[in-house]
């Protein structure tokens, strides 16, 4: 574990050495996140202009969810971003094979390649979003709310994180899974509105089969009083940790597939 | 008895192939009724190599030398047979042979693309948990062999080929494995970086008693790093022995290079039938092939310019790159 901390943090000291030298992609990336967080908060107020209120959900209320998608969100960017790659950077061009011949945890060495510095947009509006929405609710917060939320938004992250790393894991059969990933992720944008202006189906689908109810909407409803899903809310860690295990289990699957095959 | 570095048995591997007719049609095809052809890569090989021997492994492309490499280092999976590193089943504990094996892989690199080399060596020295001091060591000694100092502050994207390749072999080598594969390390490299590189491999394994896996299309890596040679084609083992048993055995095969007048045919002296071989010949320039121990040079030359009008020839001592073709023979005239 002490090996593994000292590994990620020399792999993540040179990257940030590579970050300095490119100080405009730096800049760039960030404002490239800004733009496209911006551009979904615009889209929600010009909505919110037109209506009192969502199903009963008022605009800060949703801001406040949106808040939590988006740290959760950032989690998963900044420190799990390669997880995308997966098919076309390591297993197609048998850099999966360089990776396997080192003594260390292959998904280690594939997810510490990389620290993608744009996710510290989405922290930094995440954060103001959620600070914002919570003055406008007049939220009071206590040393245990805050510690809850940090574990909320690191659940999420965790959610986040397993559904890429699980459907990645299908570019072990696949050419490459990309296409399959971006479209299990467009899912992630319902999850950012209150779950009940849906079908059951919907709700059922981003509950029990792609948790991505678990990445901001259930998390927020702990900070929410008399708005019901407390036990949803409560579960938040516990649905992170299952995805992960179920996630990573599959991951070692299609491992042990490539062992078979090498292609 | 000491033990062996690699012991293999019996390996097999085959790889699923899909078959499709050619074409968009062929594709469409193949979406909707898949037939899988089995293609085996790796058909019974055996293999005993002792630690701190150099062995060459050469073969046509697709004569399985690759997939044999990938499971002696764990990334596949034999289908059967056993596979031992120094007494370890490198796919069931892969991570414990990695500590074991270096490797460099042709075209791939085992350096971190965007961070000088420096930084890549010290990356690596942590991920192969080498103390500081043995690292300081090995990290000066290759300086100074691959002549890294003006390279190490570059990062890797902006290396040449040949400086790439030299980083490569330094970064292979750091942990101080017992095992290295070294997989076409000198493809299209100048004959000077060759030199160092053959160099590096000779030293350091003689210092430490590495074992060196090498492939390649290069005769000369073989006869300037390697003590044997394996040769594989079309999944099986066709030769192995020693490299000095390689050349003895072919020692006394010569090849006479014939250039006749124009205008004139050849006629083989009757008093040479048998001893020589007519190899690919046209009009005016034939080649013979004979042994040296049946027939003397001279000998032969003297029977060959009696009858015929000879206007250039010569006598070649057949190349390594001859006599390792000489070992697929057999099989492409069956």
């Amino acid at each position: 574990m002490k090996r593994y901390a000292k590994l990620y943090w020399l792999y993540a000291k040179n990257h940030f050495k590579v970050m300095m030298e490119y100080r405009m992609d730096f800049l760039i990336g960030v404002l490239s996140v800004f733009g496209q967080q911006f551009a979904a908060l615009f889209f929600l107020s010009i909505v919110f202009q037109h209506i009192e209120s969502l199903n009963g959900w008022s605009f800060y209320e949703i801001l406040f969810i949106y808040g939590i998608a988006f740290l959760g969100r950032a989690v998963h960017h900044i420190f799990f971003d390669n997880l995308w790659t997966i098919g076309w950077q390591y297993i197609r061009t048998g850099n999966l094979d360089r990776i396997l011949m080192r003594p260390v945890n292959p998904l280690f060495q594939i997810v510490a390649e990389r620290v993608q510095q744009d996710g510290f947009g989405q922290l930094l509006i995440g954060g103001s979003v959620l600070w914002l929405a919570s003055n406008e609710l007049g939220m009071s917060w206590s040393v245990m709310d805050v510690i809850v939320l940090l574990i909320m938004v690191l659940a999420s992250g965790m959610i986040y994180i397993a559904v890429n790393l699980f459907f990645a894991t299908f570019s072990f059969w696949m050419i490459d899974s990309l296409p399959v990933v971006f479209a299990v992720f467009s899912l992630s944008d319902f999850a950012r509105y209150p779950m009940t202006i849906y079908s059951k189906v919907i709700m059922f689908v981003l509950t029990y089969i792609i948790p991505f109810g678990f990445t901001a909407f259930y998390p927020a409803m702990y900070f929410f009083e008399g708005r019901g899903f407390t036990m949803f809310a409560l579960a938040t860690p516990l649905v992170a940790i299952l995805s992960l295990v179920i996630a990573y289990r599959f991951w070692l699957f299609g491992l042990r597939a490539f062992a078979s095959t090498g292609s | 008895m000491s033990q062996t570095a690699i012991e293999v048995r019996d390996l097999v591997k085959h790889y699923q192939i899909l078959e499709r007719d050619a074409g968009l049609k062929g594709a469409i095809k193949a979406l909707f009724s898949r037939k899988y052809r089995i293609k085996e890569a790796v058909k019974g090989i055996d293999l005993s190599i002792a630690p701190g021997e150099r062995v060459g492994y050469i073969g046509f492309n697709g004569a399985g030398k690759s997939t044999t490499i990938k499971m002696l280092a764990g990334v596949l999976r034999p289908d059967a047979g056993s596979v031992r590193v120094f007494g370890i089943d490198p796919h069931e504990n892969r991570i414990q042979n990695a500590r074991q094996i270096g490797a460099v892989f042709g075209q791939r690199t085992q350096l971190f693309w965007d961070i000088p080399v420096r930084e890549s060596f010290d990356l690596l020295r942590e991920i192969y948990e080498v103390p500081r001091s043995e690292f300081e060591e090995t990290i000066a000694w290759f300086i100074e062999q691959l002549q890294l100092e003006p390279l190490l502050d570059v990062p890797v994207r902006q290396l040449s080929l040949g400086q790439k390749m030299r980083c490569e072999l330094a970064a292979a080598f750091l942990h101080r494995p017992r095992v290295v594969y070294l997989d076409e390390p000198t493809i299209g490299l100048d004959i000077d970086i060759k030199e160092t590189i053959r160099a590096f491999i000779r030293e350091i394994s003689d210092a430490w008693g590495t074992t060196v896996i090498l492939t390649t299309h290069d005769m000369q890596d073989i006869e300037e790093v390697c003590d044997r040679v394996i040769v594989l084609d079309e999944g099986r083992i066709i030769y192995d022995d020693r490299i000095e048993t390689l050349k003895q055995t072919f020692n006394n095969e010569r090849t006479l290079e014939i250039t006749l007048d124009e205008g004139t045919t050849f006629v083989i002296p009757p008093s040479v039938t048998g001893l020589v071989t007519e190899l690919a010949s046209e009009t005016d320039s034939i080649q013979l092939a004979f042994n040296h121990h049946e027939i003397s040079s001279g000998q032969l030359i003297r029977e060959i310019v009696n009858c015929n009008q000879v206007k250039d020839l010569s006598v070649v001592v057949p190349k390594m790159e001859t006599l390792i073709r000489n070992l697929y023979q057999p099989e492409v005239s069956a």
